[in-house]
């Protein structure tokens, strides 16, 4: 079995119905040369490196399929026409690529306007809030200084504790010699 | 005269010693011996390739990236396919 995988950008105004209507497109095609579908997922909204037909955002889907080598051209024929004459009001950009069988089949993607909090209240609860409220996180070198300041202190207090103690003691035993000369 | 000519090398060669070092010491690959930095190359993760362009959105040339040569080509591969997709972008203007 060889594994492909196609990565299309769509409109933004894409509707639900059309998406189920590509989705199951794919799928009878799939089926029909013999293949398995892996998956079909959504990314979400985008903004565009560039403007495509005038959009500055769009919608990205990446499917996953196997096909034997005996209907692999029939199939990629079958989509490619697909996305010419049925779906090209949709469909703006396409790339089909051929994936290793072995590998595992995570991915990572570029983070999505959706995956991004837009509202006061993710923002919030994201926690983000904590760097800007605390005047620490703003100046780095200060942070620094602050944190020797800590480790500087606790080591003086023992120190400072334990010295005069004695340097006392030596100056009262001192005292004491003196006056037994006298 | 001799020690003059002398005195000119160990000057240049000095020059060359203080740049090296300003620099940070010798540049090395960052994907050589190791697979899992390599498995990121792919023209989907966006977000990590962005690191091999400049603010114009040119492909960072290797001499300074410090990649090796077969990184380097993956990596340039990868971007133009990106590119394709509108990942990212041929020239980056503000529109």
């Amino acid at each position: 079995m060889l594994r492909y995988e196609m990565l299309f950008l769509t409109v933004p105004e894409i509707t639900g119905d059309e998406i189920d209507s590509i989705k199951s497109y794919f799928q009878k095609s799939v089926r029909s040369a013999q293949g398995d579908m892996l998956s079909f997922e959504r990314w979400g909204k985008y903004r565009l490196a560039y403007p495509v037909n005038k959009n500055d955002y769009g919608v990205y889907f990446l499917t996953r399929f196997e096909v034997e080598l005996e209907n692999r051209d029939a199939l990629l024929k079958d989509i490619r026409g697909s996305y010419v004459f049925k779906f090209n009001h949709l469909i703006v950009k396409n790339m089909i690529c051929r994936l290793d069988e072995k590998a595992s089949l995570e991915y990572k993607r570029p983070e999505s306007l959706e995956d991004t909090p837009h509202d006061i209240d993710s923002f919030l609860k994201k926690n983000d809030m904590e760097g800007l409220l605390k005047p620490k996180a703003g100046f780095r070198g200060k942070r620094a200084e602050e944190k020797s300041i800590i480790g500087g202190v606790a080591f003086g207090k023992e120190t400072k504790v334990a010295v005069p103690v004695t340097a006392f003691e030596e100056e009262d035993e001192l005292e004491d010699f003196e006056d037994n000369i006298e | 005269m001799t020690k003059k000519i002398k005195l000119k090398i160990s000057a240049r060669l000095l020059k060359k010693k203080l740049r090296k070092d300003s620099a940070g010491g010798a540049k090395h690959c960052r994907f050589c011996n190791n697979p899992e930095l390599v498995s990121e190359i792919n023209y989907k993760n966006a977000s990590f390739l962005r690191k091999f362009l400049t603010e114009r959105g040119k492909i960072l040339p290797a001499r300074i990236s410090g990649n090796s040569c077969k990184y380097q080509k993956m990596v340039a591969r990868e971007i133009k396919n990106a590119r394709v997709m509108a990942l990212l972008p041929y020239c980056a203007t503000s529109y």
